[in-house]
């Protein structure tokens, strides 16, 4: 069947009109503090929506950004020029405390919340050359091991120093609590000799939640007669002053195990 | 509400009342092929002096009471010559007929004029029979005949699109379609993602679809009955018949087991596409088979048995890392017996399942899904006058659900097993419906089904804070699971949600004249079982839900208006009907709900309702060398899930949207030139509104991936789609007297390459880095070829 398929079917680039919505703020508030290192340098990065076919998606500047500490410490976080990276180096990151974030931007407040959350690290890396539905593709697994006394939910990170866009996939450990069990990624265009930067983050059930549904959106497919409903996804931030006006992103903060793996 | 039950009780006591038995005898009897000694549905007995007459039920059989006296009467039916004779009614006899196929179509078919009156008279509306002869002459897709590609060219029914499993009746989900093969329930009617359907012509004896004003003997899905009745297999000779194509074959064996008595019918097809794969040096296989069998047996007179099966396997395999096999399984067992010349009984054990397994050898487990269903139905139908009919039964099944199970399939494996909780039912009905001809211009049937739904009690269930098993989260305005607060343990004895639901319907018809013809109808249904599917198309993935704690069942109410005229001896006939349905609880899906693998179903699900209304013209050439149909339907079809609070926003800011089967113009003009002996050739041409999607209106970057962000759920359209496929039937020798007959038949699908989208996919180009729009055209054209013979 599918062989006629392939010869029949065709895919190619269209030209379409869409309606475009008003800018939204985008909230990228991903504060990661990679193991044996001391988390105290700290980036939030603040841009707008804008048309799908546009180029590039422009910065928010002149934001006011705040995080304050489940002690009433409150960090800010200063503009780098004008690129809408918001920096704070004196961060002190405390696995299960909660964090507030507060951004004002336009006159607007926004607020969001979020608990620090925990990771273990990576055990090892286990590389397949002849993977894939072709049999072709290189895999990587980067197993790691589950704690048995909690409900986890990971957020791995698989990025090269290619041009291949990198691969993000989360896990919760439903059907594998306890066990020792992997990160899986593959891609037909790795070569030897490829460098990639492997990340775990800890995050939260609602972290998942919310990237289990940017990531459907993301998919290749979306639209797609195999596809959920695509949607407009609301992360934990909200607008105080107009809540219509809710922005997009998330306020993260997970401990991360990484590893550079060069491909054999 | 009461008055309506006081109506129907009225009805019922009081109409039958007026039939007195005195001077009337019963002519009753069986119908069947001369030639196969196959029974025939649907045949019309007409008495032209009495302007009455009746038709051949689904197994054959006829009955009816007159006054005494010499009458003429007339037996006909489509493709066969008909019978015309003349009767004394001044005792009860049995008479039975056979007919003869007639082997000119061309200049046959004599007496129509009769039939189209009846069926102007009858209230059954919004119901098209599709003979299978008709069915094979429609070009279709790869050349292969399929029956539910057909009956979307039909008004009211269409698909969700090329390469989409199942069918949509008058803006209905998917499914929200009973489809019974020989009254068996068959879950899942697609191969191949819906490029073929699950039904093997050549085992089909004949079909009817139901789009509104269904009778009370069908329930337990609000939107169709699509009603399939295979051969019986010939019981006078052997015979073979078969077709050879690129895509798929297919061979049937019929004959006698015991001469004129029993029967037996063995039918299979397959594809074998794979073995095309190795050229592409794909280690991979994509097939589907099936088969068909039943066996018949006539006892006597007064008994007839049959036992039939059908098992259907689609099997997908990809370098040994990936296989998914899926499809239905039939066992069936019915028992006819005629209590007397006018009660005709029949009674069916069923068993019926469909099965969903994957085997993920990559990630070193198996997964396993389906439903199973056992099932009793005993339906009697009681030929008390010629003027009123009453049919009355039961209907009983017993349902398991198995919502999944992995099983890890090495021992290093990192799966642990896990059993989703499966879940139990049980679904009753009783039902009685009468037809009742009230003078020679009007006409009425009523009925009334009462059923009711058990769900029985699973291993475990979680109980909700509030009951709430989806919480709407204010400060983020967004739904989120509920809160478990508790989980009840029950026997399977236990009943943990039950319901009870009363279902009247009602038809009527008022004859104009000889030619036209007023009908209208009403009918109340309730569905108790949900496919779960979040995507534009059911998927053969998706698992069924019973109703129960957290899921409330469907209810339809539709309403229906028809006009139906003949013109010229009934050379053409045109019908035109409106429709308006409104379902309750209808299940809709939580941004992002993840159903696969979920044993909480209802932590992701919201119920809303669905409402559809719309137009259909169906314009017919019955006659002659040129036949066929154009059929428009202008609807709309949408669907609405409201907050349950003030507070809540609802799905799709509890807006109404279209639902991914809205299809404002529907458009298909079917035609059939029999030039000569030789050669026949046929078309069909498509229009159809785009399917409603949803489209990015924005873009966003988070976490160094381009994110689109989406309007409004369904508020754009897919471009319009539209196709002209064309065939040709070439019959080498048609006054051949051997046993072996073949013909040809050519087939161009799509003909002037259209490139309809059947979707438009929104992805950043990994080359360039920008974002871009791709359509994706499923089928450009696509020549066929096929040889079938029969011996």
């Amino acid at each position: 069947m599918s062989v006629l398929l392939l010869q029949t079917s065709c895919e190619d680039v269209i030209e379409l009109n869409l309606n475009t919505a008003e800018p939204k703020l985008v909230i990228e508030a991903s504060i990661n503090w990679l193991k044996e290192n001391c988390g105290s340098e700290q980036i939030i990065k603040l841009s707008l929506s804008a048309p799908y076919f546009d180029n590039q998606v422009p910065p928010a500047n002149g934001a006011i950004v705040t995080i304050t500490d489940q002690n009433d410490k409150t960090y800010n976080f200063m503009e780098d020029g004008v690129t809408g990276f918001y920096k704070n180096i004196n961060f002190n990151p405390v696995i299960n405390h909660i964090y507030n974030l507060q951004i004002i931007y336009n006159g607007e407040i926004y607020v969001g919340s979020e608990t620090f959350k925990s990771v273990v690290s990576i055990d090892y890396i286990e590389q397949n050359n002849n993977a894939g539905f072709t049999g072709k593709d290189i895999e990587i697994k980067a197993y790691y091991t589950d704690p048995a006394d909690e409900n986890n939910f990971y957020f791995f990170e698989f990025d090269s120093n290619t041009p291949i866009p990198a691969s993000l996939s989360i896990y919760e450990d439903k059907y594998t609590n306890g066990n020792q069990i992997f990160g899986y990624y593959s891609d037909e265009d790795l070569n030897v000799g490829d460098k990639i930067k492997i990340r775990n983050y800890g995050i939260s059930e609602r972290f998942y939640n919310y990237l289990f549904i940017l990531l459907q959106q993301n998919n290749d497919g979306s639209g797609g007669p195999f596809e959920t409903q695509p949607a407009s996804v609301r992360g934990n931030c909200v607008n105080q002053t107009n809540p219509e006006n809710f922005p997009l992103g998330y306020f993260r903060l997970s401990e991360v195990a990484e590893l550079i793996y060069t491909i054999q | 509400m009461l008055n309506k039950f006081k109506f129907y009780l009225w009805l019922i006591l009081v109409m039958p009342i007026s039939i007195s038995a005195q001077d009337k005898f019963t002519l009753s009897g069986k119908i069947t092929d001369q030639h196969s000694n196959e029974t025939l549905i649907g045949v019309n007995i007409i008495f032209p002096e009495l302007q009455t007459g009746t038709i051949t039920n689904e197994y054959g059989f006829y009955s009816i009471t007159l006054n005494k006296g010499s009458y003429n009467f007339q037996i006909s039916y489509l493709g066969f010559n008909s019978i015309s004779e003349n009767i004394i009614i001044d005792k009860n006899q049995t008479l039975n007929f056979k007919l003869t196929e007639s082997t000119e179509t061309l200049e046959e078919i004599v007496i129509t004029e009769n039939v189209e009156k009846l069926n102007i008279r009858k209230p059954q509306m919004s119901v098209n029979s599709l003979s299978i002869n008709t069915i094979k002459q429609m070009p279709v897709v790869l050349g292969e005949v399929d029956i539910i590609k057909s009956i979307t060219l039909l008004p009211g029914v269409s698909n969700a699109g090329e390469g989409s499993s199942g069918f949509n009746v008058r803006g209905g989900a998917v499914d929200q379609n009973l489809i019974l093969l020989d009254e068996a329930t068959i879950f899942n009617s697609s191969h191949l993602f819906g490029l073929f359907s699950v039904f093997n012509p050549d085992a089909i004896k004949d079909l009817k679809l139901y789009k509104g004003g269904i009778p009370a003997k069908y329930g337990g899905r609000v939107s169709s009955v699509l009603d399939i009745y295979q051969k019986e297999g010939n019981s006078n000779e052997f015979h073979m018949n078969g077709g050879i194509g690129i895509v798929s074959s297919r061979l049937l064996a019929e004959g006698p087991i015991v001469k004129e008595k029993g029967s037996f019918l063995l039918g299979g097809r397959s594809s074998y596409a794979h073995l095309f794969f190795p050229l592409f040096d794909l280690d991979s296989k994509a097939y589907f088979y099936d088969l068909n069998t039943k066996l018949s047996y006539n006892i006597n007179e007064n008994n007839n048995i049959y036992l039939s099966g059908y098992f259907g396997r689609d099997v997908f395999n990809i370098s040994d890392s990936f296989e998914n096999t899926y499809g239905n399984t039939v066992i069936n067992f019915r028992w006819n017996h005629l209590y007397s010349d006018k009660l005709f009984s029949n009674l069916s054990l069923i068993y019926s399942d469909y099965y969903y397994g994957l085997a993920l050898n990559f990630v070193e487990f198996d997964w396993k899904s389906g439903i199973k269903n056992f099932n009793l139905k005993y339906d009697l139908k009681h030929y008390i006058s010629s003027n009123f009919k009453l049919e009355y039964g039961i209907n009983s099944l017993y349902l398991t659900f198995n919502p999944g199970e992995i099983t890890p399939t090495t021992e290093t494996s990192g799966i642990n097993p896990y059993n989703l909780i499966k879940k139990y039912a049980f679904e009753n009905a009783v039902y009685v419906d009468a037809e009742h001809e009230i003078n020679s211009k009007m006409a009425i049937s009523y009925g009334l089904r009462l059923s009711s739904f058990q769900r029985l009690g699973q291993s475990e269930l979680n109980m909700y804070k509030n009951n709430d098993a989806v919480s709407f989260n204010e400060e983020l305005g967004i739904y989120e699971k509920g809160q478990v607060i508790g989980i009840n343990s029950y026997d399977r004895s236990d009943v943990i949600a039950s319901f009870l639901n009363l279902e009247p319907r009602l038809a009527l018809a008022y004859k104009i004249n000889e030619t036209s013809s007023v009908k209208a109808s009403y009918n109340r249904m309730s569905q108790y079982l949900h496919l779960l599917s979040n995507t534009s198309s059911p998927t053969p993935l998706d698992v069924w839900a019973p109703s129960g704690k957290y899921i409330k069942p469907q209810l339809l109410d539709q309403v229906a208006l028809g006009y139906f005229k003949t013109f010229k001896d009934s050379k053409y006939s045109v019908e035109v009907e409106t429709f308006y349905k409104d379902i309750q609880n209808r299940i809709d899906y939580i941004d992002g709900a993840n159903l696969i693998a979920n044993d909480a179903i209802e932590q992701v699900i919201l119920n809303g309702k669905a409402r559809a209304y719309g137009l259909e013209v169906l314009f017919k050439k019955n006659e002659g060398q040129l036949t066929g149909w154009i059929a428009y339907t202008l609807s709309k079809s949408e669907q609405q899930t409201q907050g349950r609070t003030a507070a809540e926003s609802g799905i799709n800011n509890g807006n109404w949207y279209n639902t991914p089967y809205d299809k404002t113009h529907d458009l298909s003009i079917t035609s059939n030139y029999n030039l000569n002996a030789h050669w026949n050739f046929s078309s069909n041409f498509i229009f159809q509104s785009g399917q409603p999607t949803t489209f990015p209106n924005g873009q966003y970057e988070y976490n160094g991936i381009n994110i689109p962000n989406y309007e409004s759920r369904n508020s754009s359209r897919l471009t319009t789609y539209h196709r002209l496929d064309l065939s040709a039937n070439y019959n080498p020798n048609p006054k051949s007297t051997k046993r072996w007959q073949g013909q040809w038949v050519f087939g161009i699908y799509n003909v002037y390459g259209r490139k309809n989208a059947s979707s438009i996919t929104f992805r950043e180009n990994r080359d360039t880095g920008s974002n871009e729009a791709s359509r994706l055209a499923l089928f450009g054209v696509i020549p066929s070829l096929s040889y079938n013979f029969k011996f």
